[in-house]
């Protein structure tokens, strides 16, 4: 039993493979694999570098803020659950050093902080090269601080001079280079300072802005912990993770991972579609080899172990290698990111290996095994009587069965049932329209073969001959050329749009807390410096009180979190660029119905998701007046872009009464950079916040995820001519009788191969043109459903699809069919026969 | 050997049902040889086809080494035909992707018999062809392809032989070398011999001789 059941597949296996029979079969299953495991374990390499990443600004894994400090309870809870802890206290004041005096951002810490990434330190300013910083170790000792470099130059001090931090004084250690610092908005607003917290109570500043730092081996655990206490936070705390505090960054790569989950499966579905061609192939090479094994009397029970023996063999194998191919790919792009951007990327979990080999198996199961189904069921008589038919297994239920495999794939891989169901339906159209299409053309082809000549007879005649296998290549070639398109088309946008958020020119710098006066002046510097002038918003700091006269319930407040923290909310008759009215009317158009509120434009997602619609009452709080207003019209707002953007806006003068700060973002070249300290110094109230470093970051991101990008596509690519090459050559074996006989008639080589391209060319563009309907249709369901972005046309791809579908696929057609033109006919013949 | 009672094959066309065999009946002594000739279509295809026990008679009785083929399934059968049956085609029916000396294994190796290599190459010397072991089909000659053939067919040492045609794609002179030695093998293994042949040297030498014509027995003769 042993012999038949793995020797005898074995070497068969290996002779079937030494005669080339399964090469396209290996290759297929090596690429499935190869572009799932390289995807999937880039992807879970990524996220986790990124998770640390994140981690590493937010000091923790979460992080509690409160004006209060946090009960002893809930301390001594994460105590008991093995939740590492670690407390700060962020406060602004204003530092002194000798006659100098600038207010700065100042945190205070314990000994464990933080709990995730590191504080880097130098003993230069505004040191840049690596060898000139170091990763701390420690804080902070008792009597001693370290400043970032923008205090340190504004204070005009040297290393080992002492500082006046509210009543205590202290000496400058270190420059302190990085912090981790993600919720603490006001530790941004450079001029930082950093102290041991041992030294708080003597500087005699009272507090308000407590950080509790949370870190677990165990996720789950803390993602518990977190969940039981959230409920017993008061309106004064809330809990910032890698979410909350990445929001946009989130986005982005919800976004990317979004892409590389479809083009793995659209890869695989492609190499799946070759797999299953290939399996055809080779089965109905074997009906005579199985005719006579079953005459030399093996029964079914054999010929279906030593058929699925060699298919699970060669499944292993090409799994493995498909994994350490992927592997290797991923390790490329890696060192890659590694060269460029000096980012090492954390390595992967064991879950992508398990999840690639399974979809290999899925691939084997799917794809290739219902091809050599109807193996063990070939009649023993067919040895003698060639012209037994033999029943194959019907080109539906492979559809189906791949259909099926497809959406297994995308729902183990995406995990979302929107992307499986977009993909799925436009694949179930594209494969409708194209056997429509194609099943048009060959009616035509029928009606007007006869009234044709020569070299388009030919082709024509061809065509209606293997009518089942013209279809069958027009259904593919449209599947192949519409995922590539699809493929194509989605990254070039991605790409387009992730740039479009971050431009080179975009603004590196907010200014805010800026007075009256400050904002004159600050309008005045620019003109001086000759900086761009941005849009410069009044802002007030408010809490939701009421809304419609009811204060907010238990239930609202979940749904959103607007009502855990204050906002900053502006007044301006200034639309900015990425907001769009919705609903409504902008302040120019709009008319104060007399109610005494002032009119507020709302976030359309806020009012989707509170309930809210025009003329909804809404009351603020604002350092204990009340601020009201009715809802006058609901924006879009691209909260991916970077530019300043508010929930909600004001009619202008709206927040005249209240004080506001005025507060702008711009860019700040690298030389006008000392004209901006001269400034910040000259204005020490001023608070400014440099996010270029943030940028950089986001940047270096979207380089690796649009690396990733283009692997995929280059991957996706060559899935995509395995198909086509494995389509073209599906009818080979056929054509093969037909070039002998008509070569031996005296056919010309140039008649023949120019049926061939003819044949190729006019199926390759109405592919084409089937595969940007179908692209497009698939884009638009992608779009709508899962990206939520603007739906496009593609209109240069209409003109470009057919005619490089033509193109390639009538260049596939000459190279696969070339070398029966160019092969005497005598060797051609006994080849067929 | 080889009894056959009354068998009938007819199948279902368009224009009605075909009767391909009508009431055939024969007997074939262990160790004895059978020449089936007739025109092309007079059912020698199918009626060797139905004794091999690759295809089922629409009525009639086939005993194959005493076993009913006839009330056996398609696995039964291919039981019988492991244990008993060997076969020699017209067009060699070598599986191109093996040598031959695998082509020759091969049956051996179906019924994990552990001698298959020795076995092989004892009768591919047999055979004359001990140089050729590790040549693929398409490299050899038709003649000696067909000897490859009848190797493989005598090394699973069958109790019954069937031929179909087996020089109907060798030139004269091959053909008869072919002859002789199929029927020096057939000597040695004392095998029960079935052809099918259109060659009258062929037919000539079996012991018995049946001609069909329309799927009847037309004529039976006993050369011996």
């Amino acid at each position: 039993m042993l012999q038949s059941t793995l020797i005898l597949p074995l070497k068969l296996l290996a002779r079937n493979w030494s005669c080339g029979e399964l090469k396209l079969l290996t290759i297929s299953l090596v690429l499935a694999v190869a572009v799932l495991s390289g995807i999937s374990i880039f992807a879970n390499r990524l996220e986790a570098t990124l998770l640390l990443q994140s981690n590493s600004i937010l000091g923790a894994d979460a992080v509690v803020t409160s004006s209060v400090p946090i009960d002893q309870s809930l301390i001594d809870r994460a105590a008991a659950d093995n939740i590492q802890q670690s407390f700060a206290s962020t406060f602004l004041s204003v530092v002194y050093a000798g006659d100098e005096m600038q207010l700065a951002s100042i945190k205070a810490v314990d000994s464990l902080y933080p709990l995730r990434g590191q504080l880097d330190i130098s003993d230069l300013v505004y040191a840049e090269k690596s060898s000139d910083i170091r990763a701390a170790n420690t804080i902070p000792a008792a009597g001693e601080v370290w400043v970032d470099s923008r205090l340190f130059a504004a204070l005009e001090m040297a290393l080992g001079d002492k500082v006046a931090v509210g009543d205590v004084e202290l000496t400058v250690k270190h420059i302190l280079i990085d912090e981790p610092d993600g919720v603490n908005p006001m530790s941004s607003f450079g001029a930082r300072l950093v102290m041991n917290s041992g030294d708080l109570s003597r500087t005699n500043i009272p507090q308000e802005n407590y950080q509790w730092l949370l870190a677990a081996e165990n996720a789950q655990a803390l993602a518990e912990f977190i969940e039981t206490i959230k409920p017993e936070l008061n309106q004064h705390q809330s809990v910032a993770t890698l979410e909350s505090a990445q929001g946009q960054l989130a986005a982005n790569l919800k976004t990317a991972n979004h892409f590389l989950v479809i083009a793995s499966v659209m890869a695989v579905l492609l190499a799946g579609v070759a797999i299953a061609i290939a399996a055809r192939q080779f089965s109905l090479r074997h009906t005579n080899q199985v005719a006579l094994m079953k005459s030399l009397g093996a029964s079914a029970l054999h010929i279906r172990l030593m058929y699925f023996g060699q298919l699970l063999m060669l499944g292993v194998v090409a799994a493995l290698i498909g994994l350490v191919l992927g592997y290797a790919l991923q390790e490329l792009v890696a060192l890659n990111i590694n060269h460029l951007y000096r980012i090492e990327l954390a390595p992967s979990s064991a879950h992508p290996y398990l999840l690639s080999f399974t979809g290999g198996v899925i691939c084997v199961l799917f794809f290739a095994l219902p091809a050599l189904w109807f193996l063990p069921a070939i009649p023993p008589l067919k040895i003698l009587r060639r012209e037994l038919p033999v029943n194959l297994p019907q080109v539906w239920l492979q559809v189906v069965l791949a259909l099926l495999a497809i959406l297994m794939l995308m729902g183990l891989f995406s995990l979302d049932l929107k992307i499986t169901l977009s993909a799925t339906l436009g694949l179930l159209a594209v494969l409708l329209v194209a056997g429509m299409v194609s099943w048009l053309l060959l009616q035509i082809s029928k009606l007007v073969v006869g009234s044709l000549g020569g070299v388009c007879r030919l082709a024509f005649a061809g065509m209606q001959k293997r009518k089942g296998q013209s279809l069958l290549q027009v259904v593919i070639f449209s599947l192949a050329l519409m995922l590539l398109l699809t493929m194509t088309i989605i990254r070039t946008s991605f790409i387009a749009d992730w740039q479009k958020q971050i431009p080179s020119d975009g603004p590196n710098y907010f200014i805010g807390n800026m007075n009256a006066a400050d904002n004159t002046a600050f309008k005045q510097w620019l003109q001086e410096t000759g900086i761009a002038a941005p849009p410069v918003y009044p802002v007030v700091r408010v809490r939701i009180a009421q809304i419609n006269d009811v204060a907010p319930s238990e239930e609202l407040r979940k749904r959103h979190n607007a009502f855990e923290r204050e906002l900053y909310v502006t007044g301006t008759d200034m639309l900015p660029d990425d907001n769009k009215i919705v609903a409504g009317q902008w302040w120019d158009a709009w008319e104060n119905s007399g109610l005494d509120r002032a009119g507020v434009s709302i976030d359309a997602e806020f009012a989707k998701v509170i309930g809210l619609k025009l003329g909804d009452k809404l009351d603020f709080s604002v350092g204990g007046l009340t601020l009201s207003a009715q809802v006058a019209s609901i924006r879009q707002i691209d909260w991916k872009s970077l530019d300043q953007n508010f929930l909600f806006i004001f009619e202008p003068n709206a927040l005249d009464h209240f004080s506001p700060n005025y507060g702008a973002a711009i860019f700040v070249s690298p030389n006008h950079k000392p004209a901006l300290n001269q400034f910040a110094r000259n204005h020490p109230n001023l608070l400014l916040l440099d996010f270029g470093g943030m940028i950089a970051n986001i940047q270096k991101i979207i380089n690796q995820v649009s690396n990733g990008v283009g692997l995929v596509l280059w991957l996706t690519l060559g899935a995509g001519c395995l198909v086509l090459f494995a389509a073209v050559m599906s009818s080979i074996d056929s054509r093969k009788q037909e070039a002998g006989l008509l070569r031996a008639l005296g056919s010309s080589r140039r008649l023949m191969l120019g049926s061939v391209i003819v044949e190729f060319a006019l199926l390759g563009f109405l592919s084409g043109l089937i595969a940007i309907v179908g692209a497009e249709a698939f884009l638009l369901a992608l779009q709508q459903f899962v990206f939520n972005s603007e739906l496009q046309p593609h209109l240069a791809y209409w003109i470009a699809a057919p005619l490089l579908g033509g193109l390639l696929i009538a260049t596939l057609g000459i190279v696969c069919c070339r070398s029966l033109v160019v092969t005497p006919p005598a060797v051609v013949l006994r080849e067929a026969a | 050997m080889l009894a056959v009672q009354g068998i009938t094959k007819t199948v279902a066309t368009q224009a009605g049902e075909l009767i391909i065999l009508r009431d055939i009946s024969l007997d074939v002594a262990a160790g004895e040889s059978l020449a089936i000739t007739g025109a092309s279509g007079s059912g020698k295809s199918t009626l060797l086809g139905i004794l091999a026990g690759l295809d089922v008679p629409t009525s009639g009785q086939v005993l194959l080494n005493k076993h009913a083929l006839t009330s056996l399934d398609e696995e039964g059968r291919a039981r019988v035909r492991a244990d008993n049956v060997g076969f020699i085609f017209q067009s060699f029916q070598l599986l191109p992707g093996l040598t031959a000396l695998e082509n020759v294994m091969l049956p051996l190796e179906l019924r994990g018999n552990k001698k298959a290599k020795s076995l092989a190459l004892d009768f591919l010397a047999q055979v004359g062809l001990e140089k050729r072991i590790n040549h693929y089909p398409q490299q050899l000659s038709g003649g000696e392809q067909q000897r490859v053939a009848i190797a493989r067919a005598f090394a699973s040492q069958p109790k019954i032989l069937f031929a179909d045609e087996p020089t109907g794609n060798l030139d004269t002179a091959t053909g008869a070398r072919i002859i002789d030695l199929l029927f020096e093998l057939n000597a040695e293994q004392g095998a029960t011999l079935v052809l099918i042949t259109h060659e009258e040297r062929l037919a000539r030498r079996c012991q018995t001789r049946i001609v069909l014509s329309a799927g009847a027995i037309l004529a039976a003769q006993d050369n011996s």
